[in-house]
Parts: C-alpha cells; structure tokens; sequence
C-alpha cells in the first residue's frame, strides 16, 4: 500500500500572499506526496503554513489577497497550478473532498442537507437522482447520524455543532473523492464529540480506503490518527516521517520543542512542561539561513547562513526526513543518501 | 475573613429566558463549590455544560437565579452594589478571547494603565513605574507599549490581559478558557506563567477549561460539570487516575496522547450522541441518556454528590466510598 | 505612532479632500476673494458677458456674479456646518442614550427615530418651515430636525454593538462606572462612524439649502445664495444661461466632492487584492530578496 504511486503531490511549493499592507512569503519550497489509504498529518502553529499549503493549489484561499504560486501540485494527471479555473473546480469536487474547521462555511444553510449531498452526488458521483437520493441517506448513517431519513430533511441551523460537522464530512464524501483534505476539523468541537469525529475519519478510511490530509496543531489528534506526519515551520518543512519516527523520536530542534511543550495527558509522572522561547517569524522577509534559528538552543553561525537541507536518517518507504545539519552531526546521526 | 474560603458558591442556579418561550435555559442549576485561599482550581466540561457561566457569575458579570457566592466571606451580591471599586481590587477576571477584552483603540500603555486611572492609583508617573512592574511580572519587553492589541501575536495579547487583571493586584483571578485561542507552543508559555505568579503572588486562581492535559499539570482541585450540574469533584491526580463518574471516564479517555504508542492500544471509550439542551435536562441523573452503564434508578432519580474512592464527590447512583463503576 | 497608523495615512486619498479643502477656504476667506459686494446692484452694467472687469460677467440686477458665488459658499457653507454640528450634537445624544440604556426608553426613543426617517427629511423641514415661518434661522432649525434622526440611529447601532464587546465587560470587571465606559470606550466609535456618515452627508445639506432657497423658503433674496441664484437665472435661461449654469456648475461639485469624500471613507475599511503597477513592484521586491537570499546561502556554501 504504501509503495503504490502518489495520488496526490506537491513539489517545491512556493507562496507569497500580497495583501494591501503586506507580502508574505508563507509556504517556501515544500515536497511532500500522499499516497492511497494513508493519512498524512500536516502540523504547524498558527502562520506556519498549513493551511496556505494545503487550501491554496485548490484555489480555496480566502479572497481579499493575492496569491503567487511557484512550483508544481499534481494529482490526477493535471497540473493544478496551471489548469483553468472551470478544470480546477471539477476536479475539487470530483478528487478531493474538504472539511474545514466551521462546517457552516460548506453547507448551504438555505438548503436541507440531504438534497445538497444528493445533489453533491449526482454532480461528480454521475448518479442517478434516486440512487443519489439513497446514497445521501446512506451517507448520513455512515457519518453517525441518528435517524437519517429525517436529518436529510432538515436545515443546517436545526443541527447541533457535531451534527454539523459530521453533515459536511458527509458532504465531503458525496462525491466519492480520492483525497480527503481536512482543515482542523475537530478543533472547535468537544473532547467527547471529538473523539467521535476521529473515529469516522478512521472508519472511512479503513472503508474506503481513500488518503487523507489532516491539517492541525493538535499533537494528540496526530498520535491517534495519523500515518505520516510532516512538521512545518514558518513555510518550510522542518521534519517528516512516520507518526511513530516523529512523535517519539523527534530530531529536529523545533519539532522537539512543540512536543516537549505538549503535555501528555497518558504518561504517568514527567518533566514540567518546557516552552519554546520567543515567537515565529513574520516571513515578510526572507532572511537566509534556518527560520528557526533565532529560537534555536543549538544554533550556530552557519545556521544563520546555509538553508539547511532535508536529510534523510532512515531509509523506508516513508523515510524520516530532518532539516538540522547540526542536530544530526551532534548526535552522529547516519544521513542515508 | 482570612479563615474563610476564597470563593463559596452555594445553591447557585442562573437561568437565561429563551425568547421563544419554550422553558429556560438552566445553565448553572444547583452548584456548591468551595476554592480554599491559594487553591488552583479548574473546572472543565464540554461546551454547553455552564462552566463558563459559573465563572462569570462568581465575578458577578452574571446575576445569579438563586443562591449565593460568598467571596471571602462576603456576599458578592452586596459587596459590589455597595462598592464595585473594593471587589474589583479583590477578584478579577481573565477572558477567553484576550483580543475581544481589550478595546482595539487603545495601545498597551492605555490598556494596562485604564484600571490604574479608574481606581485613581498615584500620579501619572506612580502609574507609568506600576506598569512596567508589571510588564516585568509577565514578561513582557517594553517595547509592546506602544502597540495596537491587534499587532501582537496571540501569547503577547493574553500576556496583556493578564497583566491587566494583576494590575489591582487582585488576590483571586478568575479565568475564562484562558488558552484555548492561543498555539501549542504558546500555551505551554501562558500555563507556565499562570503557575508562576500563583506561587509569587500567592494568588487563588480559577480556571474554566476544556484541556484537560493541562488542568491535569497545573490545578490542584478540579470539578466537572455536565449539563449545568457538578458530575465529580476533587483533588485533581488522584481524580483523573481513577474518575468515579461514567462522564468523567468518557471525558478523559477523550483526550489524545501525544505518543502514538500509547494510542496505538489504547481503549477509548466513545459516548453516543451528543449532550442534551440545558432547557430539557433529562429526569434523574443528567447524564443517564449518554451512559453505557445506566441502570433504572439512573432514569428516575437525580444521584446527590457523594463521597467516592480517590477522596473526592461524585453524582453517580453506582459509586460510593467503597467502589465505583467501571466502563 | 506605530507603523500600520503611518502606512494608513500614507495611502489615504488626499486628492479626494483637495475639492472639499477648496470650498471650505473659498467660504472661509470669500469677503477677502469676493471683488464686488455681491448685494450690489449696478444698473449701468446688466447681463453683462464675461469680462476683466466682471469674471464670470453680472446678473440681471448688475451684481457681479463670481462674487455672488464665492459669498453663496459662504453662506452654504455656514448654514451646512450649524445644522450638521446641531444634527450631530442632538442624534448622538438621544442616539447613545436610547442605546446606553436600553428597555422601554430605547423602545420609546426608536419609535420617534424610526417616524423620524420614515419621511423624508426634505418633507420635514418644509413642513416645520410652515409652522416656524420662513427665513434664515427657521430653515435651519428646520433642516436640524430633519436631519437629526439618521445620526440617532447610527449612534444607537454602534452603541448598542458596542456595548456586547468583551473589552466592555473588562472594563466593568475593572470596577469602572457607566459615565467612563460610555466617554472612554463607546463615544469615541459613534464619533467615528457618525463624522465619516456626515462627510458624505454634508453635500445632500449643501444641496438641500439650494433647494429651500430656491422654493423661497429659506435665504432671503438679497443675500447672495446658489438657489436663489438658479431661481433668479430662471428666466433669463435662453438668452444668459450662464446664468443658471454657473451656480449650479458649483453645486454640483460640492454635492459630487462630499459624496466622493464619504466614499474614501468607506473604502478604507474594505480589504481588496493587489493589483496593477503596486503588486508588481511587490513581486519584484520579491524576487531581489530572493535572489540575495539565494546568494547568500549559495555563497557561503562554496567558500
């Protein structure tokens, strides 16, 4: 499974926003591939990128800014960065499905939701209007909907938030997609309605089989969920590899630093929580050398200097990836070439 | 006064009017709580349950239904009809959203030096000396003074508003889902600094929150609220290694591990369905709709808190002194 | 000042403010810039042409036409600050009062504003004018009354949105009383709403003394004023339609500069996309960073 081809993937990524008072460069050269049936957790804090990343070659970013995209994002035989607009708007409903953090912002809230599934389904499903009918129905059971013949009658508005939420991941798998991109989809919900949400997305996935991109700050949502995980720091990628190479054994400096600050709730006795001092930077400039020098414990003159490159330290299928030279040569980790 | 509890909540009970008519929402309906001087307590429960309600009723930003709270002895009620200035120097209050609290008109300067002139504290200078104590006290650079709330990044912001709040040097700090508008790595700098100035400043504090990672770490007391109602209370280790109550049980169990292989094995317990409105709270026990061990009496009679195993009270028919359910 | 106030300001229309900045000099300084009296009659010189001696030429009466449009500015320009300075004072009062306190006074207070804009506010002031009697003052007092409303209700909105913000529920834990919320925090956002709205509003006042003057209704005819002007040029239209043309000429570009000025404001506050010359000087800022970037980290690494 995990040697079968990308289905989805992303090379060199390079973005700038231009807003009225500033530009900013907020993804900056990342690689990364999905493949079939993985889930892949793309973490960062706040203006790391995560999203800019993952929404922008959909052409889902907000209006209000411009957005300059360099470099390549593939998934079904199209370049998305340069198809037209019609050609990318099909392909998001057919290929990929998107949940976002407010499901309000995916449902027609004057319409009930079940003819926007059937309707969602009949679009990029090619069915016909009972089968999709059915197939909404159908939808809403599989997405832990109590009652779904009456559900699919009702308006967003007379649904509870989890209700919601689990409606628009209906929503998002109407039209049967291959790649399931979900932006902080549990973030504003309750712990036990979280836990519920990840057990769907887990479901669905053993079903169907289909990739999902997670995007979250959540550590622990990672740990539960995810099979890859690739860690951003403002824009750039600071480590990769699998949930288990990531989590618990972190290499790179920053990656160590947000999980150390993390505190873990299953763990019998630890140290205090630490904290990673200072802020991200701005990216309104484009300083050379690591971005995450300045909060850097190990840093060196050259940090300040060399981008430092991804290295690979142990060879799979899902290679655990590091962008510190430093760390690596301090601790005599083995780059594989 | 120096013998009584911080803060006393008895039989509180606030409920909204709904506009459309159909009964009440009971938010808070029926509480007795006690923080002891220097206690940091948390309260958690999911959203709808009425701890953010409690929390503003204690620092009187919500009148209460029914009941009392007594902040140090005094009725909170009277104390701030009869002078609103001497209860603001003794209780303040730290909101959620740090951004929301602070007008977006006012640099830092202003923000941290609006209840200074309020309270008529010293000459401007007196003020401008106060201020940078405080900046120190949260850590802040002075070269945030002359910023807009709006230009500072998420941590900055929540270092204001808590500076703000110390700036009548309160004895008790209540505290509004302080955390969760802010990053991973920041939250580990705010919860770090709640805990030291409760140690400095020998402060009580209570916290309303829904991480429970982070209640586990920093408060010494916690309660649980479900529907308006305490579901177990107590000290907060001995509580969480071994919850009472079937809520509590789901509750913790929902929360990640940040380690994949503790989630790899790890059994979840996954509640079905989601809380019912606090207008129509079920017959009997609250939580008995939800509860995979709900037995008969569950659906008819509301349990009463009482004690259970790790020291602390639980409102669970199952639980007593000697045992407590397991699911 | 911090940063984002000075780029603020920097990409502010100033052009929009160069017309208004012109009238309000003209009718600050017009008895310095006027060449004739504008009341003046000289029968020897009617309807005369354009000329050295009479710039924009005389009217039927002799009476330098150019002065009598320089004067007729002052005199809108007076009559428009009275009643907006009025009209504001009496809407953000009754507006923030109704707001502030809320309940059954709020109720009350909206009622007599919601009436109050139901009619349009021309229809009021000719009404009141009616009952007050023409003349100078009355059109004022009229135009106030008719005008007052649309603050009140803008001053309510704010007030009223103002009052469900967390910072004023801060300042209230901050042990602070209602007289300090209200001039500390909330006046400062109604004057800033209610001084954009009347910047636009100013140009619909200018035109609404032309109207009542034209009518009759308002300045007496001695005194030089743009509608009284219209009225008098009425009849010679055919023959001297300079006459008619010139103060509304004028008229029309007050009205246009007001509202242009109110739209800047409203602009402001609206987010839009880079476009043009702009984002492409961004985009090669861009690019010069990049390149120093790339030399930087490419020129250490060979040496």
């Amino acid at each position: 499974m995990s040697d079968a081809q990308p289905i989805y993937s992303i090379e060199d990524l390079v973005i700038d926003l231009y807003a009225t008072t500033v530009s900013v460069r907020a993804v900056d050269g990342v690689s990364f591939n999905v493949r079939p049936g993985e889930t892949v957790a793309v973490v960062g804090e706040s203006g790391s990128g995560k999203t800019v990343m993952t929404l922008g070659p959909l052409g889902l970013l907000p209006e209000g800014v411009t957005v300059d995209m360099k470099g390549s994002a593939r998934a079904d035989g199209s370049e998305l960065l340069s198809i037209g607009s019609r050609q990318l708007s099909d392909l998001r409903g057919r290929y990929f499905g998107v949940i976002f953090q407010d499901p309000m912002s995916a449902l027609n809230p004057m319409l009930k939701i079940g003819p926007q599934l059937a309707r969602q389904a009949r679009r990029f499903a090619g069915l016909s209007h009972e089968a999709a009918r059915k197939e909404a129905v159908s939808l809403l059971a599989r997405s832990g909907i109590p009652d779904p013949e009456d559900r699919y009658n009702r308006y967003p508005h007379e649904m509870s938030g989890g209700m919601l939420q689990r409606a628009m991941i209906a929503l998002a798998l109407a039209a049967r997609p291959r790649v399931l991109i979900a932006d902080e989809p549990t973030t504003a919900l309750d712990a036990t309605v979280q836990a519920q949400i990840l057990e769907l997305i887990r479901q669905i996935q053993r079903e169907d089989g289909i990739a999902v991109v997670l995007i979250t700050h959540d550590i622990g949502v990672v740990a539960s969920v995810a099979d890859r995980v690739i860690v951003l720091y403002a824009g750039q990628v600071a480590e990769e590899g699998t949930a288990m190479d990531v989590l618990t054994r972190p290499v790179h400096p920053y990656t160590r630093g947000l999980l150390a600050s993390v505190p873990d709730f299953r763990a019998d006795e630890r140290a205090a929580t630490r904290e990673i001092p200072g802020l991200p930077p701005n990216q309104i400039r484009l300083e050379p050398g690591c971005r995450f020098a300045e909060r850097c414990e190990l840093v060196e003159a050259g940090c300040r200097q060399h981008r430092p490159p991804l290295q690979t330290i142990s060879a799979s299928t899902s290679p655990h990836r590091v962008a510190c030279p430093v760390v690596l040569k301090r601790e005599g980790i083995a780059v594989h070439v | 006064m120096s013998d009584a509890a911080a803060i006393e909540v008895r039989g509180l009970k606030v409920h909204f009017a709904n506009r459309s008519g159909a009964g009440a929402v009971r938010a808070v309906d029926g509480i007795d709580l006690t923080v002891a001087r220097g206690a940091f307590h948390g309260i958690v429960g999911e959203s709808g349950c009425g701890k953010t309600t409690l929390a503003r009723t204690i620092v009187g930003l919500q009148k209460e239904s029914e009941g009392t709270v007594l902040i140090g002895g005094r009725n909170r009620a009277e104390w701030l009809k009869s002078d609103r200035k001497s209860f603001s120097r003794e209780v303040q209050f730290v909101f959620q959203d740090p951004l929301g609290s602070m007008s977006r008109r006012q640099s830092v300067y202003q923000t941290l030096e609006e209840p200074l002139q309020i309270h008529r504290f010293g000459s401007s200078v007196e003020r401008r000396r106060r201020i940078a104590e405080l900046l120190d006290l949260v850590a802040l650079p002075e070269t945030v003074l002359d910023r807009l709330p709006r230009s500072l990044s998420g941590g900055q912001r929540q270092r204001v508003s808590i500076a703000r709040a110390l700036a009548l040097k309160p004895s008790i700090l209540v505290c509004d889902e302080p955390l969760s508008a802010l990053d991973v790595s920041i939250r580990a700098q705010i919860v770090n600094l709640f805990t030291s100035l409760q140690k400095q400043l020998g402060l009580t504090i209570v916290i309303v929150a829904h991480d429970l990672a982070i209640v586990r770490e920093v408060c010494s007391d916690v309660t649980v609220m479900y529907l308006g109602r305490i579901s177990e209370a107590g000290v907060t280790r001995p509580l969480f290694r071994e919850p009472a109550h079937p809520y509590s049980q789901a509750l913790l169990s929902a929360v990640p591990s940040p380690d994949p292989r503790i989630e790899a094995g790890r059994r979840r317990i996954i509640l079905a369905g989601d809380p019912p409105s606090p207008s129509a709270p079920p017959p009997g026990c609250r939580f008995n709709t939800r509860c995979p061990v709900a037995i008969d009496v569950c659906r008819v009679e509301e349990p009463m808190l009482r004690s259970v195993p790790h020291g602390g009270v639980a409102a669970c028919h199952l639980a007593d002194s000697g045992r407590r359910p397991v699911i | 000042m911090n940063i984002s106030a000075i780029r603020d300001i920097k990409d502010w229309p100033w052009l929009v403010l160069l017309p208004v900045i012109g009238f309000v000099l003209i009718g600050i300084f017009a008895p310095a810039i006027m060449p004739y009296d504008p009341s003046a009659q000289d029968y020897s010189a009617t309807l005369e042409g354009m000329s050295w001696n009479h710039w924009l030429g005389t009217d039927y009466l002799g009476r330098d036409v150019f002065s009598r449009i320089v004067g007729g500015a002052r005199i809108s320009l007076v009559a428009m600050v009275i009643v907006l300075v009025a009209a504001l004072a009496i809407g953000v009062t009754i507006g923030s009062f109704a707001g502030y306190v809320g309940g059954r006074v709020e109720l009350v207070l909206i009622s007599i504003i919601d009436i109050a804009l139901a009619l349009p506010s021309l229809v009021i002031a000719l009404a009141l004018i009616g009952i007050l009697g023409t003349g100078y003052w009355s059109m004022i007092t009229a135009l106030t009354l008719a005008w007052w409303a649309n603050y009140a209700r803008m001053s309510r909105a704010v007030v009223t949105a103002e009052l469900q913000q967390p910072y004023i529920e801060a300042a209230r834990v901050m042990g602070a009383g209602h007289l300090w919320i209200f001039v500390r925090h909330i006046l400062p956002h109604v004057l800033a709403l209610v001084v954009v709205y009347a910047s636009a509003d100013a140009g619909a006042l200018v035109l609404a003394i032309a109207t009542l003057s034209f009518l009759g209704l308002g300045v007496a005819p001695p005194t030089p004023e743009w509608g009284q002007m219209l009225v008098d040029g009425m009849s010679y239209i055919e023959e001297v339609p300079r006459l008619v043309v010139l103060p509304g000429l004028a008229l029309t570009l007050v009205v246009v500069s007001f509202n242009l000025l109110g739209e800047a404001f409203a602009l402001q506050k609206v987010p839009r996309p880079v476009r043009g010359a702009t984002l492409r000087r961004r985009r090669r800022a861009r690019a010069r960073e990049e390149a120093e970037r790339n030399a930087v980290e490419t020129g250490t690494t060979s040496a």
